[in-house]
């Protein structure tokens, strides 16, 4: 399946080992109800959700999520993180429709 | 007693060429229990949730959403928790519930004291004006709750 855009971003952008930041993780992803009646074809739209959401840092797992239908298209997730120094943070999800995908960025906290 | 044994191998038959069609989404899709409008009302959710136990409203819960929503379909929603996360006390879970939709579960944040401090945000769709409940469970056991009533001008469903 084609990859989905998403994205990570670390508030702020300078930090130290540590410190507390916000985590934002952001997907574009349709967020599909299941309810929802196509305009044109007059047809029920199949739902389509992310159901799970992982957070990793260097690959342990520190906070989970369960998703359901009613997050807002191209949802956003904010979290709080306490790095505790340098590292790789992940981001594992899944839809109902049995997709995975991840993505990570590098943390490098200064001093 | 023939008929409904016939129609039953007929439903027997289609589901068996269902399954061995390509796996396209739709079919996996009805391989997987009935997902899609899940249909829980605000007790059973909360009963799941809880297991029974009272949820007391509190203070310590801070729930930020908009009194008003133009638009149903992105509602803001931020919730912080004071807690020390600290390994013996911390907030192991937030849960939220929009009262009035058709399923009342937005999401469950399952958090580690490697979080540093309960914050959780999102933005969710309202079907109509309702209320916004948040539930946070300790690791001590206690439920504590918040709740916050949202106007909504355009519902986000449908």
């Amino acid at each position: 399946m084609a990859e989905r855009k998403s994205l990570i971003k670390i508030k702020p952008k300078k930090f130290k080992s540590g410190d507390v930041v916000k985590v934002n993780f952001m997907v574009m992803h349709p967020m599909e109800t299941g309810m929802r009646k196509d305009k044109k074809s007059g047809k029920i739209v199949p739902a389509d959700y992310i159901t799970e959401v992982k957070f990793f840092f260097n690959d342990t797992p520190f906070t989970t999520m369960q998703v359901w239908e009613s997050v807002s298209t191209n949802p956003v997730f904010t979290i709080n993180f306490k790095v505790p120094a340098a590292g790789t943070l992940k981001v594992v999800y899944k839809t109902n429709t049995g997709e995975v995908q991840e993505k990570s960025k590098k943390l490098k906290p200064k001093g | 007693m023939q008929r409904r044994s016939f129609l039953q191998r007929i439903g027997l038959a289609a589901a068996a060429t269902a399954a061995t069609a390509t796996l396209t989404p739709q079919s996996l899709l009805a391989a997987e229990a009935p997902k899609g409008p899940n249909t829980m009302n605000i007790d059973a959710a909360l009963k799941a949730i809880t297991g029974g136990k009272a949820v007391t409203p509190s203070k310590k819960v801070h729930l930020k959403a908009p009194e008003i929503a133009e638009n149903g379909a992105v509602v803001p929603v931020t919730v912080e928790v004071d807690s020390p996360m600290t390994p013996d006390d911390y907030v192991k879970a937030i849960h939220i519930f929009a009262t009035k939709n058709s399923n009342v579960r937005c999401a469950d944040i399952m958090l580690t004291p490697a979080n540093g401090a309960a914050m959780f945000a999102t933005r969710i769709k309202l079907g109509s004006s309702q209320d916004v409940l948040v539930v946070a469970e300790t690791s001590t056991g206690e439920f504590l709750s918040a709740k916050q009533s949202v106007k909504v001008t355009i519902g986000g469903c449908g």
